[in-house]
């Protein structure tokens, strides 16, 4: 205990175990020894060897071999968590975010009985008491905005899909639509943050670390979890998003996501500069890493180690991201399936081709981010542009998925944060509508690995603006994606802040069964 | 007003002379009533006021109390000879027990008749009530006889009887409610032959009709479309009468899915009014309304036993998967061999006998034959080989054969030609296979049809697949 000299209260001295931090850097911490902790223990250690070879040769060898920490790239350790928890139905996933919030009344939750109701007032029984967002809560009026395109029934399985999505109508046999998702937050950032991460506010990790973290690498060549942003279109309402939707949160920076650019290099520098090859690079890594090493033993920020994996990942990209990307020898019926966008980086279209070619790499995790479904207003002249961006590609990711026999253990997530209202934000016209924000209902899909096809499961009620039947928190669909690839969300944890954190939080979160195959 | 006295003077006087109480006279007058309520409302099938059904909707809210009191009944009774109080309590229960049957009645015929119900189990199920109901008002009659002198057999052959018509009247509607076959559904195998079910008249037994169709309409429509029931005059309850529709004509237009009424009822959105099943019933599962449009595409016959092109997942589940042995003790030897070539041997999850996969996406270039050979001595724990854009020959193949657990075998471009793909036929567990983009050919897949496990064939981007192409276009 020190004091100060102006202080009559005892100063507690620095108790590494009682801050609020990782158990594994707690640990990590107490193994870097200081001169004068090892002097001071050397004498205890030479006792206890003294008694070790006493025991035989064999205590020693136990103590070196768990001592070596050097992480190998090829060590089958990752599996140390014991995961996956009992046999995976997707080894992988693809999740196709649409980022703003997609008008579910105009896409997939069919609302025959509303087209009477076009300008009435909603009851105010089905709004409730419902604190709705700034943008629409002063509005004297909440006119019924049926939706301005017609529904057909598709498929052997009947399922009623807009005129909008045409392509996304010829595969609904194999989807398995979720109409009742709901969420907690009405606004973007903490509910964009929330069905990525499972809380509101940035700082957890998101699904796709949670993943690299739990189940790891299949090729150690390229990211376990790559982020491709689509390119915006100036016509769309694009609300941002940022690397704190694939960030690591508390765990390891090893586990963020990768983003790749969206136009031209997809990683910038990725080319080594005219008189460095292969070599001299080699040889520059290994002096850094040796650096790194130093620094790590002194300091003992986990954030080293991080970055000597990075770097190393980066030298291997620099041979499997160029081979990655190059669309030269894809054959035509690529292009036939997924349309002439595929062929422009940036678009939607590419990146699912894109997230195609991962899968087959053995990428575990890609997030394909689309901007612009925030349609607040002129819904009528920008939805038909962002589904036809998206609904094709879509559509060609699926089935070439399908095709080549990828979908049996990749699943394919579509979702955005929340869903739209049934009334109109703003002036509603015959012609043309807006919507707000909605969190109550929205309707996602997903496909491949481990969910059951063919299903369409929840309903709202007649205004899709409540959850009737089987309603699927945004908790319990990530706990349900974990499920899929093998692993029991309850137990993929993290002991960070005195918690045993998780991707679906403290709460309880159920596996929706009827989701599954 | 003098024929008036004289009227009941004689009604007195014939009373007396039979000797008949006031009671005689209430009971008897409530069993012509029973008997003939019937024939003046009769069950014609017409819906009638809807206060009626309101009232009648609480028919099964009500019901299970009388029952329950006319079963505890004799068991007063007998108990009751040596603990007089219950025998006392006997008098009341059957009292409550008749004056609830008799409200329970009264609902379920406002419920039948409101509604227009018409069909055999609901008459069946309304004759019992009756029949029921006159042996509650016998027993009443003859019980305080046979309580006084503790003898005569009348109340206790009535109170049997009774019991019986309980029995009897609960199972038909139960049916009503559940379907006729709700009890037999899961009857073990063993006992079908002892209880045969009901056949499917029209229908032979292990049609794909019999196997998927039957028992969805079963289950899900013949509460209120069958034998019991016949809403909308129209019977589900065996092939022909499915296919002879109801007042709004056909519901099975064979051939032609689009203009089936039956399936487009049960396709609506779930709220809309015509929306089957209705009143809140269970709706049909996507399986099953799947393998109605399948059938009805292919012609809606009674006696196809499958459906082409149509694969429900009830209908070829998964092979169950045989468990590896430990491979625990192998551990330091797969390490040894993961550092050295670079392939990696993955656990499937945490549970060692799911076995391991191989994983070679980090060395595709240069894992060959000769690498593959390596890992034969793991083959009995390997249930996933994952060798896409290896550089293994054909040459792999006699190696592959030793994989004896494979269930998943990836081989997509690889230089594989699937000249002696046929050896392959000895790996039973295997389930997929995967040889898109490679050269194989049609002939050289042909000795893979046999594998009754091999549920998915993948050969994109080959010849076999452009020839398989080429002839179903002539086809």
């Amino acid at each position: 205990m020190k004091q100060h000299p102006l202080c009559t209260d005892c100063e507690p001295e620095l108790d590494l175990t009682t801050l609020p931090i990782p158990n594994g850097l707690k640990r990590e911490w107490s193994a870097i020894e200081t001169r004068r902790q090892f002097l001071g223990r050397s004498g205890k250690v030479l006792g206890w060897a003294a008694l070790a070879s006493l025991f035989g040769e064999g205590t020693l060898r136990v103590r070196a071999a768990s001592g070596d920490t050097k992480r190998t790239v090829t060590s089958p350790g990752r599996n140390q968590l014991g995961l996956p928890h009992f046999a995976p139905k997707a080894k992988r996933a693809i999740y196709l975010f649409m980022s703003g919030g997609p008008p579910q009344i105009d896409l997939l939750d069919y609302k025959p009985n509303l087209a009477s109701q076009f300008n009435k007032d909603i009851p105010d029984s089905v709004r409730g008491n419902q604190q709705l967002t700034g943008m629409t809560a002063g509005q004297a009026r909440f006119p019924i905005a049926p939706s301005h395109w017609g529904f057909k029934q598709y498929g052997e399985t009947g399922t009623w899909v807009s005129d909008l999505l045409p392509y996304t109508a010829k595969m609904v046999d194999d989807l398995t639509i979720v109409k009742s998702t709901n969420t907690d937050a009405i606004n973007h950032e903490p509910a964009i943050m929330f069905i990525n991460t499972g809380n509101m506010n940035p700082g957890k990790p998101c699904l796709g670390s949670w993943l690299a973290y739990g189940l790891g690498s299949m090729n150690d060549n390229l990211p376990t979890f790559i982020v491709l942003q689509t390119k915006t279109n100036p016509k769309e309402n694009n609300q941002p998003v940022s690397s704190r939707l694939w960030s690591s949160g508390f765990l390891s920076s090893e586990y963020a996501g990768v983003g790749l650019r969206s136009g031209g290099d997809p990683v910038l520098y990725l080319a080594d500069p005219d008189g460095i090859d292969r070599e001299v690079r080699r040889k520059m890594l290994d002096a850094v890493e040796e650096i790194n090493r130093q620094t790590q033993a002194e300091v003992g920020d986990p954030e080293t180690n991080a970055r000597i994996a990075q770097y190393e990942m980066a030298f291997r990209m620099q041979a499997s991201v160029p081979e990655l990307t190059d669309l030269s020898r894809e054959p035509q019926s690529t292009w036939d399936l997924y349309g002439p966008d595929a062929k422009q980086p940036g678009t939607f279209a590419y990146n699912c081709l894109l997230a195609r070619r991962m899968a087959e790499r053995g990428v575990r995790f890609v997030q394909v981010y689309k901007r612009g479904w925030d349609v607040h207003g002129d819904v009528v002249g920008v939805l038909p542009v962002l589904c036809q961006e998206t609904d094709r590609a879509s559509y060609a990711l699926v089935t070439d998925l399908k095709r080549r026999g990828l979908l049996d253990d990749t699943l394919v997530i579509w979702a955005g944060e929340f869903g739209r209202t049934v009334y109109s934000q703003g002036g509603l016209t015959a012609e043309n509508y807006g919507r707000d924000h909605h969190p109550r209902c929205f309707t996602t899909w997903m496909v491949g690995g481990g969910v059951r096809p063919g299903l369409t499961y929840g309903e709202t009620d007649d205004y899709s603006y409540n959850v009737v039947k089987d309603p699927v928190h945004v908790r319990n669909f990530n706990a349900t994606i974990l499920a899929c690839l093998g692993i029991d969300h309850n137990r993929l944890t993290f002991d960070f802040q005195g918690l045993d954190q998780r991707l679906t939080g403290p709460q309880p979160a159920y596996v929706i069964k009827g989701l599954l195959a | 007003m003098i024929v008036a006295e004289r009227v009941t003077g004689a009604a007195r006087s014939f009373v007396q002379r039979t000797r008949l109480g006031r009671s005689a006279i209430v009971v008897s007058g409530l069993i012509a009533l029973l008997l003939g309520l019937p024939f003046i409302f009769q069950l014609d099938g017409r819906a009638h006021p809807d206060w009626l059904q309101f009232f009648g909707r609480f028919h099964p809210v009500l019901l299970h109390l009388p029952i329950g009191l006319i079963v505890l009944l004799p068991a007063l009774e007998i108990v009751g000879a040596r603990q007089r109080p219950l025998r006392e309590a006997a008098e009341f229960v059957l009292r409550a027990a008749l004056v609830l049957s008799l409200a329970t009645f009264a609902l379920g015929f406002m419920l039948a008749y409101g509604s227009g119900d018409t069909g055999t189990t609901v008459v069946r199920h309304m004759w019992g009530a009756i029949v029921l109901c006159i042996g509650l008002l016998l027993c009443s009659a003859s019980r305080s006889a046979w309580a006084a002198n503790q003898r005569g057999l009348i109340y206790p052959a009535t109170l049997a009887a009774t019991l019986v018509a309980l029995l009897w009247t609960g199972h038909q509607g139960g049916s009503i409610t559940h379907g006729s076959g709700y009890l037999t559904r899961y009857m073990p195998s063993s006992l079908r032959g002892v209880f045969p079910s009901s056949s499917e008249s029209g229908a032979s037994q292990d049609s794909f009709y019999a196997k998927r169709i039957h028992p969805v309409l079963d289950s899900k429509c013949i509460a209120c479309h069958g034998a019991s029931n016949e809403k909308g005059g129209l019977k589900l309850d065996s092939y022909n009468d499915l296919m002879r529709g109801g007042k709004d004509g056909v519901v099975i237009v064979p051939g032609r899915p689009e203009a089936s009424l039956l399936l487009a009822r049960v396709t609506l959105v779930p709220g809309d009014s015509h929306f089957m099943p209705a009143e809140g019933r269970t709706p049909l599962t996507s399986e099953e309304i799947s393998s109605l449009r399948a059938w009805i595409k292919a012609g809606a016959t009674p006696s196809a036993t499958s459906i082409p092109g149509f694969t429900g997942v009830e209908q070829r589940p998964e092979p169950p998967q045989q468990p590896v042995g430990d491979y625990g003790r192998l551990m330091p030897e797969i390490s040894r061999m993961q550092q050295g070539i670079g392939a990696k041997l993955v656990p499937v999850s945490a549970n060692p006998s799911d076995g391991l996969i191989l994983r070679t996406a980090d060395v595709s270039d240069s894992f060959g034959d000769a690498q593959l050979a390596q890992f034969q001595k793991f083959a009995p724990y390997i249930v996933e080989a994952e060798l896409a854009r290896t550089a293994i020959t054909d040459g792999s193949i006699d190696t592959l054969r030793t994989f004896t657990h494979l269930r998943t075998l990836h081989l997509e471009r690889t230089s594989i030609t699937g000249s002696n793909l046929g050896k392959l036929s000895s790996l039973t567990q295997l389930t997929y296979l995967n040889l898109s983009g490679t050269k194989i050919t049609a002939q050289s897949l042909t000795p893979m049809r046999n594998m009754k496990n091999l549920r998915h064939l993948y050969v994109f981007d080959t010849a076999a697949e452009a020839e398989e192409t080429t002839a179903r276009s002539k086809r």
